[in-house]
């Protein structure tokens, strides 16, 4: 549309959460704290050394992958909760490939234990699809259901069978991914995610079958007086979310963590459910709120180190962030909001015009 | 078109971010250094200003664990001269990216109150070799991480023994909150030492799953006094531990032993009847004062009853004297490592 | 294993359901009136940790637990409207809100309460709220001790069952209500302000979600610890749709949920060799076997976690 219009669209996200940025500060200033300091370590935190920088990436790679998980089956109008139990499902197979002692060399190693790390992240999140489909069973409450399940489920593996004799962890994995920037954290594991995110990307707007996708996001019932196959197309996003999910356990365990242990992929799943609706379900945008989040948590975590103020002021701050974002996107899309900006960059051009 | 230019936006910020990130290595490395020491000297004028922190994944005020680490390292820090911060509540994949920010910010001592936090630990103290790390239930010994070892077996003796004298039932109980190494040896000699005491006494055990969901203990409680009758309870899961005591107060003559702090004294219920004392303190401060000394590293700092780490709390009017005489005779053969071979 | 079948053995796990039960099926109503009205709130676990600090802390302050539980309600209504204003007003994304406030809200309550007790070495205890035992009834040999001697929450909770059934079934209001919920255009084109609907349901979802939550600090326990919700909200989420909306049909799912939890903490008491991380997912997946084999066949209310614009196009 109008240039103005543009603008305005494009501003009100950055506003947003600029604006959850003054409240933070209110709240900051209004326990004793100092928010230009707390805001400067803030962004020491994500970006101060090289060492931070790499820190961010780090913590963006597992939300790049659940919020692709998300942007999938959303776009596909399946509600998908489970993330976060794919992707622990996608590391316990993982730890398990790597418990049993295959013998093989390191690269087949990695492959192996990552496909099979997508295959059970499929799998699981195939549970829900099947259910819906078969049983017309609620995705949002089997999809939760499983994520208990599945947490506990690696709860009984790590203090149980796969436990590493002292503590309720299992021991580490036997191959690691190779980091690819010296004195970082930073590991393969970020060029995947991006790749799976083109990959997406691609799918979605450039085959004929992403079009069928979206259409039955967009309109279910249309879709299938077009003769699409709703129902396959359905668990097919099932399974492929659940395996982005699965596949990201899997590199957040080879690449990172190393082992199971109580809290693995806590939150992960809930994150990328916000960072796919506020990226407005685009890989693309998928790929860059995620980042966005994981500054803000790297930077959150020195910002409260340096600063000393408690712990849950910064959780407040990040649900802050959420809050503004999605009712910044969404207020943008009000009916009302929309009509006032059509007129208002109409007016500039055409009323000169006129 | 709104898509692309919150795509548009966000490629923007992502650029500029990383622009001026890539551009700070190279420039405020020196300039941070300085910057740190500056603020470090302004402090330092008189004496060095020694920092220390304590990362948790429960909260300092979770009335149990949590709080007692962390008054506990407040405790040292006051006779040690040193400044503390924490940081509660964090996600085990955060623990790393934790240690990392005060590393950064110049602490000299970073305790960790608890095994699970050993992985990231272990990674961080190598990079940050001037960093002093101590680890509270650790086995870790390298040139900059120091383990604190209170003796689980002996607290599981202390009150497992307590347990088994105050028994009328002959049932008692335990609530473990996750399956940790020290809370199954705590169990386990728990255990061994009520059968010591009195051959007749049968335990009932539990894990909650969770240190905070008191509601839980007090269910777990309830369903051991009802189906077990178990009437004296020892628990290692913090604030479930409270949950427990309450399904246990509303009961007559049920009793619960209380830890890490003397609850007792701290604050009297009916329904507790003394504590095993873990003195983590005192292990702190051999931490600090090691940092201050430069004698730090390669050590694991034993805490038992021989070196008065663990002790035996307040008694409430409940524990009949004669029972209390034969508990503490109990309590110098734990000591002298004479009651269970 | 002659102990199933003794009476204390029974009556014990009885009530230990019902206990368990209570919280899960007044937030589970909570979220029934929600979604009545279209809106699809998941930030009952937030809302519940909320009220469960407001709770808390009034019940300790004024020694009274009833102001505590009217403390939470105020504190949930609070919480949610918070939602109700960016789900209804800016018609944002109603999961992702939910989320937010699952965040949020938790985070707010360890905060004040760290404020207001620092890191005292044991909890603070608040009075808890005696039951009050129903004259006459509570005097049956064995049912009157499960069923009528509870704290009044209890009561007032299974009541609002029937009363929440004949509100949608049988009166004009309620089937107003519901039709915000079904078709919002045509009850708007009707007469009935859907937003006004809207708000009233989230008020009404806060204070009975609030109250869940102050249930659990006031009633059950008597103490506040960060956690104490412990995902209770998400459960009775779950019992909303399992129940199939129905307030009967949540009734029975709260109960379920209750019943498979006190039934998994005796066995973990009695066979403490099996890991509990077995028994513990027990509840979750009887839930998913007894939905696999009823099946939903009827689905919720129709225009549920859309927007509504009255202007719409």
């Amino acid at each position: 549309m109008k240039m103005n219009t543009k603008v305005v669209q494009f501003l009100v996200p950055v506003l947003s959460i600029l604006f959850s940025f003054f409240i933070g500060a209110i709240l900051i200033a209004s326990i004793g704290g100092n928010p230009i300091e707390a805001f400067q370590f803030l962004f020491k935190g994500a970006f101060g050394t090289k060492a931070n920088i790499g820190e961010t990436i780090v913590k963006a790679t597992p939300l790049i992958f659940t919020g692709l998980a998300a942007t999938f089956a959303y776009k596909c109008g399946v509600f998908n909760l489970g993330a976060e139990g794919q992707f622990v499902m996608g590391a316990v197979v993982t730890i398990w490939l790597s418990s049993i002692q295959l013998g093989l060399p390191r690269i087949p190693m990695l492959m192996l234990s990552i496909v099979a790390g997508a295959v059970a992240g499929g799998l699981w999140g195939a549970i829900p699809g099947v259910l819906k489909i078969t049983r017309g069973l609620n995705e949002m409450i089997v999809s939760i259901m499983l994520n208990y399940i599945a947490i506990l489920f690696m709860g009984f593996l790590y203090s149980g069978p796969l436990r590493e004799d002292n503590l309720p962890q299992t021991a580490q994995v036997i191959v690691k991914l190779p980091r690819i920037i010296a004195k970082t954290r930073v590991h393969v594991g970020i060029v995947i995610a991006l790749v799976v995110a083109f990959l997406i990307y691609y799918f979605m707007f450039h085959t004929a079958y992403g079009f069928k996708l979206r259409s039955v996001g967009l309109n279910r019932r249309a879709a299938q007086v077009n003769g699409f196959p709703v129902k396959t197309l359905m668990l097919l996003s099932f399974i492929v979310s659940g395996a982005i999910a699965g596949l990201g356990g899997s590199v957040e365990l080879l690449g990172t963590q190393y082992r199971l242990m109580a809290g693995f992929g806590e939150g992960f799943g809930f994150d990328g459910v916000a960072i796919a609706l506020i990226g407005q379900l685009n890989p693309i945008g998928t790929l860059l709120v995620a980042y966005l989040f994981a500054i803000l948590r790297t930077g959150a975590t020195t910002m409260q180190v340096g600063t000393g103020l408690p712990t849950s002021v910064i959780d407040i701050i990040q649900a802050l962030v959420i809050v503004f974002a999605v009712a910044g996107s969404a207020l943008v899309n009000l009916p009302k909001i929309r009509q006032v900006l059509a007129n208002w960059s109409a007016e500039p051009k055409k009323g000169q015009g006129n | 078109m709104n898509k692309k230019l919150l795509s548009l936006l966000l490629v923007f910020a992502l650029a500029t971010t990383l622009l001026a990130g890539c551009a700070a290595p190279a420039t405020t490395t020196a300039a941070e250094a300085t910057d740190v020491a500056n603020g470090e000297t302004t402090i330092a004028a008189d004496a060095k200003a020694y920092k220390v922190a304590m990362i948790l994944d429960t909260t300092i005020a979770d009335g149990g664990w949590g709080a007692a680490s962390y008054n506990a390292m407040v405790a040292a820090a006051e006779a040690t001269g040193f400044e503390t911060q924490y940081t509660d509540g964090i996600a085990s994949a955060d623990f790393a990216t934790n240690l990392r920010s005060y590393c950064d910010l110049g602490f000299d001592l970073i305790i960790t109150p608890g095994n699970q936090y050993s992985d990231a630990v272990n990674e961080v103290s190598v990079d940050y070799p001037d960093v002093h790390f101590a680890i509270l239930n650790g086995k870790i010994e390298t040139a900059n991480v120091v383990s604190m070892l209170p003796n689980a077996e002996q607290i599981g003796y202390m009150a497992g023994a307590l347990a088994g004298l105050m028994t009328k039932s002959n049932n008692i109980g335990f609530i473990g909150g996750m399956e940790l190494d020290t809370t199954k040896m705590k169990l386990q000699s728990y255990e061994a030492a009520a059968k010591a005491v009195n051959p007749a006494v049968v335990v009932a055990s539990a894990y909650a799953g969770s240190f905070s969901d008191s509601a839980k203990g007090k269910e777990i409680a309830n369903s051991m006094i009802s189906v077990n009758d178990v009437d004296v309870m020892f628990g290692d899961a913090s604030a479930v531990d409270s949950g427990a005591r309450e399904a246990l107060a509303e009961h007559e003559g049920r009793y619960d032993i209380g830890q890490p702090a003397d609850l007792v004294k701290i604050k009297p219920m009916p329904v507790l009847i003394s504590s095993v004392v873990t003195d983590n303190a005192s292990m702190m401060k051999i931490v600090m004062e090691d940092v201050k000394s430069g004698t730090y590293g390669n050590k694991t700092i034993f805490g038992d009853l021989a070196n008065g780490t663990l002790s035996v709390g307040t008694f409430s009017d409940k524990v009949p004297a004669d029972v209390q005489a034969k508990y503490l005779e109990i309590i110098e053969q734990i000591k002298a490592g004479t009651f269970i071979q | 294993m002659d102990i199933f079948l003794s009476l204390p053995f029974l009556q014990e796990l009885l009530l230990s359901t019902l206990r368990m039960a209570t919280p899960i099926l007044i937030v589970a109503l909570a979220e029934l009136y929600s979604e009545r009205a279209g809106l699809v709130n998941i930030g009952l676990d937030g809302i519940m940790a909320f009220g469960a600090l407001a709770g808390f802390l009034v019940s300790y302050q004024t020694g009274n637990p009833y102001l505590g539980i009217l403390a939470g309600a105020l504190g949930g209504i609070l919480v949610n409207l918070v939602y109700a204003f960016g789900t209804i007003q800016l018609g944002a994304q109603q999961i992702v809100f939910g989320m937010a406030i699952n965040i949020f809200a938790p985070a707010i309550a360890s905060f004040i309460y760290k404020m207001a007790f620092g890191s005292s070495s044991s909890l603070a205890q608040a009075t808890l709220m005696a039951a009050i035992p129903i004259p006459g009834l509570s005097r049956i040999p064995f049912i009157g001790d499960v069923f009528f001697n509870h704290t009044p929450i209890v009561y007032l909770t299974f009541l609002l069952v029937p009363i929440t059934y004949v509100f949608f079934a049988k009166t004009i209001p309620g089937l107003n209500y519901k039709s915000v919920g079904e078709y919002p255009k045509a009850a708007e084109s009707s007469g009935i302000h859907v937003v006004m609907v809207k708000y009233k349901a989230s008020i009404i979802c806060g204070a009975l979600a609030g109250i869940g939550g102050a249930y659990l600090t006031t009633s059950y326990i008597s103490t506040y610890s960060d956690g104490v919700v412990s995902g209770r909200g998400f459960i009775a989420l779950t019992a909303v749709i399992f129940g199939r909306w129905m307030p009967g049909g949540i009734l029975l799912a709260a109960l379920f949920f209750g019943f498979t939890d006190a039934l998994q903490l005796r066995f973990q008491v009695m066979n403490s060799k099996t890991p509990y991380q077995l028994l513990a997912m027990i509840p979750y997946i009887s839930t998913l076997f007894a939905l696999i084999f009823f099946g939903i066949k009827k689905a919720g209310p129709a225009s549920s976690g859309k927007p509504y614009f009255r202007e719409e196009r």
